[in-house]
């Protein structure tokens, strides 16, 4: 606003200046115009009566001409009556040799006009050719105080001519003859005019018609004398005078008078004019200016609202944005699991840290039945409230379909259709689905584009990227058939998922995370708690980015496998006594368990494990957990004690092919166990021994 | 375990039920006494199952049997207790009937 004021201010200060300068030119120009009318009018107004005079003595000379008949010698007394019969106050007859012969005035005769500076020109007239010679008023050879202008006609041939001459002083009876009609209707400029007055008497000889009334003399027009300029107007005509000012007829009036035959011309053209040029150019110029100053000025204005409309739009878009990303956060946040109740079976945590500029990270978990749980982790493309939006779409479907399906690739099949039957916004999602079945550790799981998750397994067997052969991203391509992979947990271990926001998380230099940083962290962090695998991996990324702004969301998911549902599990001394209460203990289990026919070998498993512990282990304490998993058709004992660490496993089998007599006894318990279990796993974990056998049942 | 014994002229018959494991086998080996027997039969027909630490009874009878020329069978093992002898090589010092 104050920004148009100061332009509004700039723009009248420049039109200002630019009518200034306008004014000034316009005035020069006003003068020009009226010089060159003044200058043009004198001309014409001279020239007129110069010829009327030149015509007049014309007819005057040709008439003595006539009446002469041939250059002969005539009394003065006959030339004074020509003379005074012609109205003219001098006649010459001269010869063709230039000798004046007769003339009505005696100091002119015999004289030679041949060779004198004036005269001689008239000579002309005897060649045969010219028939007049003019002069103007001139001093008269005689008597210079009056002025007189001679003109000359040839006779026939050439032989001599007449000259008549006239007094200047004459022409007050003269003039207003033959200046009277000229006057009358001469317009100077628009209604400017000529004036001609008699020298002596003021009296008016010409009067513009509008304004005969009203003077009869020149003083009577207004016009004073004493402050006039008057000028002679010379032959060549190059003397024109000076311009002044008079008030006549009671306005204003640039003026030029000159004299001429005892008479004043004045030139009168009125100021007025002069400025009505002036106001014409002036105003055609400002008209013009202001139209050109409005067409700018609202071009600018155009020009000034645009850019205003767009840096607002600008400033409400950054507002909106930053609300919009409030907005993405909260529904984000809301949108996270709350935690499920405590299950012995398995632990879960998750975090998800929304980057400023949020984007669709998600991660859910949720228990579909006694044995199963589902964990997923998906990331929506774009950011923002759309992003947040969609990702709220998307997991209501995931979870809605695998709540009724239970199957992770049967999930993103339907899933994937039902987000491409509707997606204006071309959004799309990669999501890692999947379902730990609990009483066999196996993890059904499906991925549509999501990044391999780990399983981190025990310290001896490390970690692993679970690098399947992943379906295309979510909500891309219809008709979609994701395929079912499975894995399998062993009791203890764990699986750890997250989103591109961790691996590609990086530092100052650009470098990214990436798999094998995170694989480092979390093998160093293998044994511990979801929760505290969670929040190393998150120390770890956050140190390696250092300040850098977080690019994108943070999604870490882990959850560690604990044990079956519903395992029978029961401690025991390590005695002798010990190993028969848990052989009690195994019969008890078996007689509920359905698995009879195993009964004997689990026994011995039982004996031969128990009594290694019980010999060899200094253990105070062991457990015994029999897991009993119909669905798996197996059967797990997981034996562990607190004595000193012995892997049973690294032993070599005994040679069974020997004699008798050179049979180690040894060994032969834990080959048995070998044979019978269709697995057998040991760790050292917690100070603990832990040795896991599965049988298969029949 | 429930162990019935029999000794006629120098055969000592052992029949053994129930389950010899660590904790019944001492019991057996106890049950041996082998001054003037020169031929031992285990009768496992009701033998449940055993565990190594039957292994090593067995053993001991047949290192004593094989040192004065003497003769031991088992007869009438179960499936699960000829699983075991197969499985530890027993089968092929065992004469099993």
């Amino acid at each position: 606003m104050k920004r148009r004021l100061v332009i509004f201010c700039v723009a009248v200060a420049v039109y200002a200046a630019l009518i200034a300068v306008a004014w000034e030119i316009g005035t020069r120009q006003a003068r020009k115009n009226t010089e060159w009318l003044l200058d043009y009018a004198v001309m014409d107004v001279h020239d007129t009566v110069a010829g009327a005079i030149d015509t007049m003595l014309g007819h005057v000379a040709r008439t003595a001409v006539r009446h002469i008949g041939h250059a002969n010698a005539m009394s003065m007394e006959r030339m004074a009556n020509g003379a005074k019969e012609l109205d003219i106050d001098e006649v010459n007859v001269v010869t063709r040799s230039g000798r004046i012969i007769a003339s009505n005035d005696p100091f002119c005769m015999g004289v030679e006009m041949a060779g004198d500076p004036v005269m001689d020109a008239f000579m002309k007239l005897t060649n045969g050719v010219t028939a007049t010679v003019s002069q103007p008023f001139r001093p008269h050879a005689r008597n210079p105080e009056f002025r007189a202008k001679y003109l000359a006609a040839a006779f026939p041939g050439g032989d001599g001519f007449v000259q008549v001459g006239l007094d200047e002083r004459r022409l007050a009876n003269i003039l207003p003859s033959i200046l009277g009609y000229i006057f009358d209707e001469w317009l100077l400029g628009k209604t400017g005019c000529f004036l001609c007055a008699d020298r002596e008497t003021g009296r008016l000889i010409s009067n513009p018609s509008r304004h005969r009334d009203m003077a009869k003399s020149l003083a009577e027009t207004g016009f004073d004398i004493a402050a006039a300029k008057p000028y002679e107007i010379i032959a060549d005509g190059k003397n024109r005078g000076k311009t002044f000012k008079q008030r006549i007829f009671g306005e204003y009036c640039y003026c030029r008078m000159f004299l001429f035959g005892g008479h004043r011309f004045v030139a009168v053209l009125p100021q007025r004019e002069f400025y009505d040029t002036r106001t014409i150019f002036v105003s055609a110029f400002a008209v013009l200016l202001f139209a050109v100053f409005t067409a700018l000025g609202i071009f600018t204005d155009r020009v000034f609202r645009d850019s205003d409309r767009l840096k607002k739009f600008y400033a409400d878009d950054a507002s909106r944005r930053e609300k919009d990303m409030t907005i993405a956060k909260t529904i984000q946040m809301s949108a996270l699991p709350v935690d499920i109740p405590p299950n012995p079976s398995f632990e879960i945590s998750a975090d998800m840290q929304p980057a400023r500029d949020v984007g669709g990270d998600f991660y859910d978990y949720f228990v579909l039945d006694s044995s199963h749980v589902a964990f997923l982790v998906a990331d929506v493309s774009g950011k923002g409230i759309t992003a947040a939006l969609y990702m709220m779409t998307a997991k209501t479907l995931i979870k809605d379909t695998l709540l009724a399906m239970h199957d992770p690739a049967e999930t993103l099949t339907k899933v994937n259709e039902d987000l491409c039957a509707n997606n204006p916004a071309n959004m799309f999602l990669t999501a890692w689905v999947g379902v730990l079945d609990l009483k066999t550790g196996v993890v059904s799981f499906a991925n549509a584009g999501h990044n391999p998750p780990v399983k981190i397994g025990s310290r001896r067997s490390g970690c692993e990227f679970i690098k399947d052969r992943s379906g295309p991203v979510l909500a891309f391509m219809d008709g979609v058939k994701y395929r079912g992979q499975t894995l399998r947990l062993s009791l203890g271990d764990a699986i750890f998922l997250y989103t591109d926001g961790v691996t590609e998380a990086v530092d100052e230099n650009n470098a990214f995370f990436g798999e094998e940083r995170l694989e480092d962290a979390l093998k160093a962090a293998s044994d511990s708690e979801p929760h505290h695998l969670c929040s190393v991996v998150r120390a770890v990324v956050a140190a390696f980015s250092g300040g850098m702004a977080q690019a994108d969301d943070i999604t870490v998911l882990a959850m560690r496998y604990i044990a079956t549902p519903g395992a029978f599990s029961r401690t025991f001394p390590s005695t002798q006594e010990g190993i028969a209460k848990a052989s009690d203990y195994l019969d008890e289990v078996v007689s509920n368990g359905g698995i009879a026919s195993l009964s004997a070998k689990l026994h011995i498993i039982l004996d031969e494990i128990c009594s290694n512990i019980v010999k060899h282990s200094s253990a105070s304490v062991f457990e015994v957990v029999i897991e009993v998993d119909e669905a798996a058709s197996a059967v797990k004992l997981v034996f562990t004690d607190d004595g000193e660490a012995y892997n049973p496993l690294s032993h070599t089998d005994p040679n069974t092919s020997l004699p008798a007599d050179k049979r180690p006894i040894g060994g032969l318990g834990l080959l048995m166990v070998k044979k019978m279990s269709s697995s057998l796993a040991y760790r050292r974990e917690n100070d603990r021994n832990v040795l896991t056998v599965e049988l298969a049942i029949p | 375990m429930q162990i019935e014994k029999k000794l006629e002229n120098g055969k000592l018959t052992l029949a053994v039920s129930g389950r010899l494991d660590t904790n019944t086998s001492p019991e057996l080996e106890g049950e041996l006494k082998l001054d003037g027997v020169s031929e031992i039969e285990f009768d496992f027909s009701a033998l449940e199952y055993i565990s190594s630490a039957g292994l090593r009874v067995l053993m001991t009878a047949q290192k004593a049997m094989m040192a004065c020329d003497g003769k031991m069978t088992v007869t009438h093992p179960n499936a699960t207790v000829k699983d075991v002898f197969d499985m530890t090589g027993m089968s092929s010092i065992f004469t099993i009937v």
